[in-house]
């Protein structure tokens, strides 16, 4: 229940907040450096509230507005390679104009953070809400994980910079959040104190690697066959340290905040009503909401479904979710993306399911497809229910020739 | 339990204080110990002038966030709404906020026996020559107030926020108590006058609230469009087929968008006195809409159903008295006035001036105090007029 929240000593108040408010609001506790800005909805939200942070002396930092995403990337990274905690964010194909910058901030190993307002990428125009945008950058040495409310999405600004910019990792984090429902929703949302956030952040180091007059450097120079093979190895390692990373972060986080804030047992996923069940539904961001309700109303009838809430997507969480949906007879995955062409003309999510549970072979569940919600389209708790009887048929051996499905379609 | 609010604002000029109502309300109700929050209706524009947009605050005493966001989070719209607040009462005639979505029912979301609440300075029964019959009763209150409007993103602290609690509390005390909005304005207003106004528009608000039987209201004239199926339209990202080109002289002469008017942006509309009109261009040069329409006479004729009443026409004017901005609830049709204008000249002169009143209203942009009201000064007729002389 919401309620006024007492001071304590990592609680400081609790305001109403929107998604974008929460960040802003995390980013000047973070004390983050230099922010570079270009507006596109629903991420001009987050650098409207810190040019207003700044405006009124909350928030010291360097704010540029740049001509374009391709260049508001590239100060970030600059940014980052001088040693300065940066910020920026994007959403759609604001986020995809600005591609070149972004791969090569994976690839020059900086850690600064980026908030994705999930966008659909029009044309033709369409603000809803789509994950595409984000995972495009899948494949590209980035840290990828979803918020699916306003006080996690504070929370992970916080879990991003460490993660991020911790010595065995430093790649870049991108922190998405649904465009719409999680961006442009106000909330009551608990901010923490600047000294919990600093005892469970610390400042941001970047070694010997730091861009500086009394470090002279040369950064990225051109190394063709002779190095790149090595460089893809290293990144190849550090995706899969970032993994024990993770876990160390958040233990550390529920020590620091954990009595009153949330309390991730699992930095992953979430479980919701999973125990014992025949079937669950694997979804990202807002579509937990509905997805939650209707689980909950079928077990009231005696269906055993559960939903699993997957927050982390790169790195992806293997192992672990190999032993969570091994554990189901059907499994039905949502994806609010698109991949057209792909093995099953599905979405992206469900090939990275797929793979992962392709070791269990014959003993691991049936797995189906469903696209919904592309656009910011409403997914309804009726659907959901119907989501999960299709994915619980399926459990049974009743796997459709065609295992993707439309969800809310105007057919 | 789940209340459901809706706050109907005008895009730009009242998009703060439409954000605040949701806000306030889940703040309010956050100290009854319930669980809220608020959310805007995502596709709208709220960036343009005028534009029906919506806010939503939902609050629950019994349900956990996350069992309220389910129900209402993953959407970016509202079914049955407990209470729509309208703070223009203009938007009674309609609501269209972009393209595909049609011109609908102010009321449309107002569920069984729930509230339309409108701050306007009219009646019941001037309100229900507009809105639409519903099969299901429901309650209409008003609180009396003019549209709060300011310039560009500015919010006018005419304290119709505070007001517009009140009220919410009045119809339905399920969603927030008159106790806990006073108490809320003190800890956070600091100021005694703001409770005030909530209270007295509560107490207000209380004498004002009346039921709308099914047989009340219009039948709505306006069509819902349908949305093709997805293999019911050509492959290609929506190539909509362009406005056919086409104009002559004469009411509605120019070929518009039909698929999206923006008419029901306007609070008020352009009236013209055709004697006066000295012929200058200038309305019709200056129009961002382009809604004036030659005539074979050489005036200009608007055609209101695609007018945002922006007031530019009513500023270049030249001519004193030529062009006066009426609030939109005086009128019940879009027909051309140009054309009544011909048929009885005299008659058309007397209309405009019975719709004009004696009443000028200027908006004292971005300075807070409001509108200033001033007298106006009559015209004489101009039967030898440029205007007229054709006419005659
Ligand atoms: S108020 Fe005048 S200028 Fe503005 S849209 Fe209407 S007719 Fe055009
Ligand atoms: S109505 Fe006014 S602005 Fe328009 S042509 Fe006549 S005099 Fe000029």
């Amino acid at each position: 229940m919401t309620t006024a929240a007492q001071p304590t000593d990592v609680w400081e108040h609790e305001l109403l907040l929107t998604g974008c408010q929460a960040v802003s609001h995390a980013v000047k506790l973070a004390d983050v450096d230099v922010i570079a800005a270009y507006p596109i909805r629903p991420y001009t939200e987050v650098m409207d509230q810190l040019s207003q942070l700044i405006a009124d002396g909350e928030l010291d930092a360097e704010y540029i507005i740049a001509d374009s995403e391709h260049s508001q990337f590239e100060i970030v990274k600059h940014a980052s390679s001088v040693g300065a905690r940066a910020f920026g964010g994007s959403s759609g194909t604001g986020w995809m104009y600005g591609m070149e910058a972004l791969a090569v901030t994976a690839t020059d190993r900086l850690p600064p953070l980026f908030l994705v307002g999930n966008r659909a990428l029009d044309d033709p125009g369409a603000f809803g809400v789509e994950h595409n945008d984000a995972m495009s950058v899948r494949d590209l040495g980035w840290l990828i994980c979803w918020a699916s409310t306003a006080q996690e999405a504070l929370e992970h600004v916080f879990i991003g910079y460490r993660v991020a910019e911790d010595k065995r990792v430093r790649m870049p984090m991108a922190l998405a959040m649904d465009g719409g429902f999680l961006t442009h929703a106000q909330h009551m949302v608990k901010v923490p104190t600047l000294e919990a956030v600093k005892q469970f952040l610390p400042p941001y180091d970047l070694g010997d690697r730091v861009l500086h007059p009394d470090n002279p450097i040369s950064v990225a120079p051109q190394v063709n066959e002779d190095w790149v093979m090595e460089l893809r190895r290293q990144n190849w390692e550090a995706a899969r340290r970032a993994r024990g990373v993770i876990k160390e972060a958040y233990k550390e986080f529920n020590g620091v905040f954990g009595s009153h804030g949330s309390q991730y047992d699992n930095p992953y996923f979430t479980e919701y009503m999973t125990e014992d069940a025949d079937a669950v539904l694997i979804g990202i961001g807002a579509v937990c909401m509905p997805t939650q309700t209707a689980a909950r109303r079928l077990r009231e009838k005696g269906h055993k479904v559960g939903y699993v809430n997957l927050r982390w997507f790169r790195p992806f969480p293997t192992e672990e979710l190999r032993a969570c949906l091994g554990r189901f007879k059907g499994v039905g995955v949502i994806d609010r993306d698109f991949s057209q062409g792909s093995p099953d003309n599905g979405g992206i999510l469900l090939q990275d399911v797929r793979s992962c549970l392709y070791p269990l072979r014959g003993d691991g569940p049936n797995v189906i497809n469903f696209m919904g919600g592309l656009g910011g389209r409403d997914i309804s708790i009726d659907e959901c229910i119907d989501m999960y009887e299709r994915t619980l048929a399926a459990g049974r051996g009743n796997v459709p020739e065609e295992i993707v499905s439309w969800i809310g379609l105007r057919e | 339990m789940i209340k459901r609010v809706e706050v109907q604002y005008r895009g730009v000029f009242q998009k703060t204080l439409g954000k605040y109502i949701g806000g306030d309300i889940v703040q309010i109700a956050s100290r009854m110990g319930k669980v809220a929050f608020s959310n805007g209706r995502y596709s709208d524009a709220p960036e343009r002038n005028g534009i029906p947009c919506k806010y939503f605050a939902f609050v629950s005493p019994d349900l956990s966030e996350a069992e309220l966001e389910a129900e209402c989070g993953s959407s970016y719209n509202a079914d049955n709404v407990d209470v729509s607040v309208v703070v223009d009462d203009a938007m009674a005639q309609g609501v269209e906020p972009w393209g595909w979505h049609g011109i609908r029912p102010v009321n449309e979301k107002v569920g069984h026996k729930a509230c339309l609440l409108v701050v306007t300075r009219r009646n019941h029964e001037h309100l229900l020559r507009f809105t639409a019959k519903k099969p299901q009763p429901y309650r209409l209150a008003t609180l009396e107030g003019d549209a709060s409007m300011a310039g560009l993103w500015v919010f006018k602290d005419d304290l119709t926020r505070e007001r517009c609690l009140g009220a919410v509390a009045a119809v339905d005390p399920g969603i927030i108590s008159i106790e806990a909005v006073e108490e809320y304005l003190l800890d956070t207003g600091k100021d005694a006058d703001r409770a005030r106004a909530a209270r007295d528009a509560y107490e207000a608000t209380l004498r004002r609230i009346k039921v709308v039987n099914p047989d009340q209201g219009i039948d709505w004239p306006h069509e819902i469009p349908v949305l093709p199926k997805w293999h019911e339209f050509e492959e290609g990202g929506v190539a909509i087929p362009a406005v056919k080109r086409g104009f002559k002289l004469g009411p509605r002469g120019q070929n518009r968008n039909d698929g999206f008017k923006h008419g029901t942006s306007k609070t008020e509309r352009p009236v013209v006195r055709f004697d006066l009109c000295i012929k200058c261009t200038l309305c019709w040069a200056d129009c961002p809409d382009e809604c004036f329409d030659p005539t074979d006479d050489g005036l200009y004729d608007i055609n209101y159903e695609v007018c945002t009443g922006c007031h530019k026409c009513a500023d270049v004017c030249p001519v004193k008295e030529c062009i006066v901005m009426v609030p939109e609830l005086q009128f019940e049709d879009e027909k051309s006035p140009w054309e009544q204008h011909k048929k009885d000249p005299a008659g058309y002169i007397q209309w405009a001036e019975d719709k004009k009143g004696s009443t000028r209203i200027r908006y004292r942009h971005v300075t807070g105090e409001g509108v200033e009201k001033y007298k106006a000064t009559p015209v004489p007729r101009n039967m030898d007029g440029p205007g007229q002389k054709e006419a005659l």
